[in-house]
């Protein structure tokens, strides 16, 4: 137990926060207190703020073991937070599909992709945590009734395919059986409740939280400010901080207002602030992800971020001023985001590189058809209509498509190293699907730093905070400095799980 | 003292306008509520309406029903979407007092000609 007055050092926290935010305005940032004598307006077990993946897994959990009365909260007027808008693609090691598929994998591999990726400073203890778990945080998707396309997927950076994605390609296929079953199973769920502080006991231990009614996004009003006791415990599920747009551009000056995001709109990392208060580490907060499978041509995350992640392995990703190559197209989301960002016009402005798909390929996803209905992607029955589309050297082009085809062939990309396994037979040739891409703002890397057990680490006593618990992308260092893609919702839900089980001690 | 009566009721009716512009109501709803302003504010004048406001007149499975869409685009249904369901609050796309967007609009193009924001 730590008996070091938290709130006492609120200065020292407040000159990092102020750093780290400089430039925050309305609405005004929360701030924790001390419990004494304050008259609690309503008791509870267990509180948990944010309704995304690492929330809805944690409810289910404890109830699952016990617990009687825990409550959700969510800020915005809808549940899911970014997690019911994302891909809802799932990696796991050992899974059914993997088994029957014969795919040889285990949780050493899945977690030396993610170390690979992390660039040496992931937290091993973390990732294999998570790994060695994130086969029953499948299952429990698919006992609350979740449905996955019938085959797996190889993201970038991965070397074996081990990624599930929900038969809508979508998060939502995620979220929304785990809400209907908290709901079936008696969870308490609250909208329009914004997080507003801490309440901290005499040893320094979190005991409850300051909860705003009615609170409308964006908007100034007047919501009385309700005190919640948590019995056992509160987690804090509220994810990362994308959209806030002035702390971001703290960690990394480039990521200005202009740079697209996909995120929800609430992903703007105030109870990442609030713990920080309190004493939480900061872990990698300036490791901000940009999404390599996103389009200029459509808001947020979109129709083509699946198109493309589903497409790349059997793709290839073209410089319109070159006609050629320019990196290996399954590469962790750095290296892709990074080169796709260099591919500029001969004044050095922005020239969105395309991704070219044999038609036969690409048709197999969901996601084609919309893409070409909504004009986020087009389809061109020759090389040289789509080489006039997007003003590229057709001789060029021409020349790349068939070197790449011989990579197709022989089984090795000897431009880019590029694993050919999924590429396997898949020639490109006409009819073409073709897209732009430029990469979003996507994943926040950083947040408080945590243990395999989901407790928040106090930095001055290098010792847990009592009664607080975190889980999902508001924690940090996990994942190093570049995240690979279908590993955040094993990780949310493993750490979601992992919280309800310290809280009652499974 | 004429003078000063035609400066105050100049002054009144200015107010009047004003506060008829800062509280302008949909034609619809003006048809059926009047001035009633607490017939949609049951949390006070001084804040938004709770989310289950609206339902007292609007029932959602009818909505739903009302913008059904294919079967090719079932989920792009406004009021039972692939993200959420059901359970958008009306609040969320519509306002009274002001305009909004749909809620869908911040990453997609999809076409919602009827939309009263």
């Amino acid at each position: 137990m730590s008996n070091i007055d938290l709130l006492g050092r609120r200065k020292f926290i407040a000159g990092l926060g102020i750093a780290a935010g400089a430039a925050m305005v309305a609405p005004a940032m929360a701030v924790s207190e001390k419990a004494d004598g304050v008259k609690w307006d309503k008791e509870v077990e267990i509180v948990i703020i944010g309704s995304g993946f690492a929330g809805l897994a944690a409810a289910i959990e404890a109830t699952k073991h016990g617990a009687k009365d825990v409550h959700i909260f969510e800020k915005m007027s809808y549940f899911g937070g970014n997690s019911a808008i994302n891909g809802g693609l799932f990696a796991a090691p050992g899974t059914p599909m993997q088994k029957k598929e014969g795919v040889e994998d285990s949780v050493d591999r899945m977690v030396n992709d993610q170390l690979l990726s992390g660039r040496g400073i992931a937290d091993e203890a973390l990732l294999r945590h998570v790994a060695s778990h994130a086969v029953e945080a499948l299952q429990m998707t698919l006992d609350a009734g979740a449905e996955y396309h019938p085959y797996l997927q190889q993201l970038g950076g991965h070397s074996v395919a081990r990624t599930y994605q929900t038969s809508v390609s979508c998060g939502a296929g995620i979220t929304q059986p785990l809400y209907k079953e908290c709901k079936r199973i008696g969870v308490n769920t609250h909208n329009r409740s914004k997080f507003e502080g801490f309440l901290v006991g005499n040893k320094g231990e979190v005991v409850g939280v300051k909860m705003r009614q009615n609170y409308h996004f964006g908007e100034e009003q007047p919501g009385k400010v309700l005190n919640i006791r948590a019995k056992l415990g509160v987690i804090m599920a509220t994810g990362g901080f994308a959209q806030n747009v002035n702390l971001r551009m703290a960690q990394d000056p480039t990521l200005t207002a202009e740079v697209g995001c996909t995120n929800a709109p609430g992903a703007t990392g105030e109870g990442m602030f609030e713990m920080f208060r309190l004493g939480a580490i900061p872990v990698h907060l300036a490791h901000i992800q940009s999404g390599p499978w996103a389009s200029p041509d459509e808001g947020g995350f979109g129709y083509v971020s699946n198109y493309s992640i589903f497409n790349f392995p059997h793709s290839v990703a073209i410089n319109r001023l070159t006609g050629k190559r320019f990196m290996n197209e399954i590469a962790d989301r750095k290296i892709r985001a990074d080169a796709e960002l260099a591919c500029r016009d001969e004044q050095g402005n922005p020239l969105p590189p395309i991704l070219i798909t044999s038609f036969k390929d690409s048709k197999a996803h969901p996601n084609t058809e919309k893409v070409i209905k909504y004009n986020v992607g087009w389809k061109f029955d020759t090389v040289e209509a789509l080489a006039e589309h997007f003003n590229v050297p057709l001789k060029a082009l021409k020349a790349q498509i068939a070197e790449y085809n011989g990579y197709v062939n022989s089984g090795v990309d000897k431009q880019f190293g590029k694993d050919m396994t999924l590429a396997k037979n898949k020639i490109i040739e006409a009819p073409f699907t073709v897209v732009r891409l430029w990469p979003k703002v996507h994943y926040c890397q950083g947040g408080v730093k945590v243990n395999t057990k989901a407790e928040v680490t106090d930095s001055l006593t290098d010792k847990s905070i009592p009664g607080l618990y975190a889980a999902g992308e508001v924690c940090g260092g996990i994942h190093g400095v570049s995240r690979l893609g279908s590993c955040s919702i094993p990780e949310c839900m493993v750490m979601g799980m992992t919280a309800a089980r310290s809280i009652m001690k499974v | 003292m004429k003078n000063f009566n035609i400066i105050l009721g100049l002054v009144l009716l200015g107010l009047t306008s004003l506060s008829v512009q800062s509280a302008e109501i949909r034609d619809y709803h003006k048809e059926v509520i009047g001035k009633d302003c607490k017939a949609c504010h049951d949390n006070g004048i001084k804040q938004f309406p709770s989310d289950q406001s609206c339902l007292q007149c609007h029932d959602v499975d009818e909505l739903a029903k009302k913008t059904a869409r294919s079967e090719e685009d079932k989920w792009q249904n406004p009021h039972n979407n692939l993200h959420y369901g059901k359970d958008v609050p009306c609040q969320e796309c519509h306002s009274e007092h002001k305009t909004k967007e749909p809620l869908c609009s911040n990453c997609h193009t999809f076409k919602f000609d009827k939309h009263k924001g």
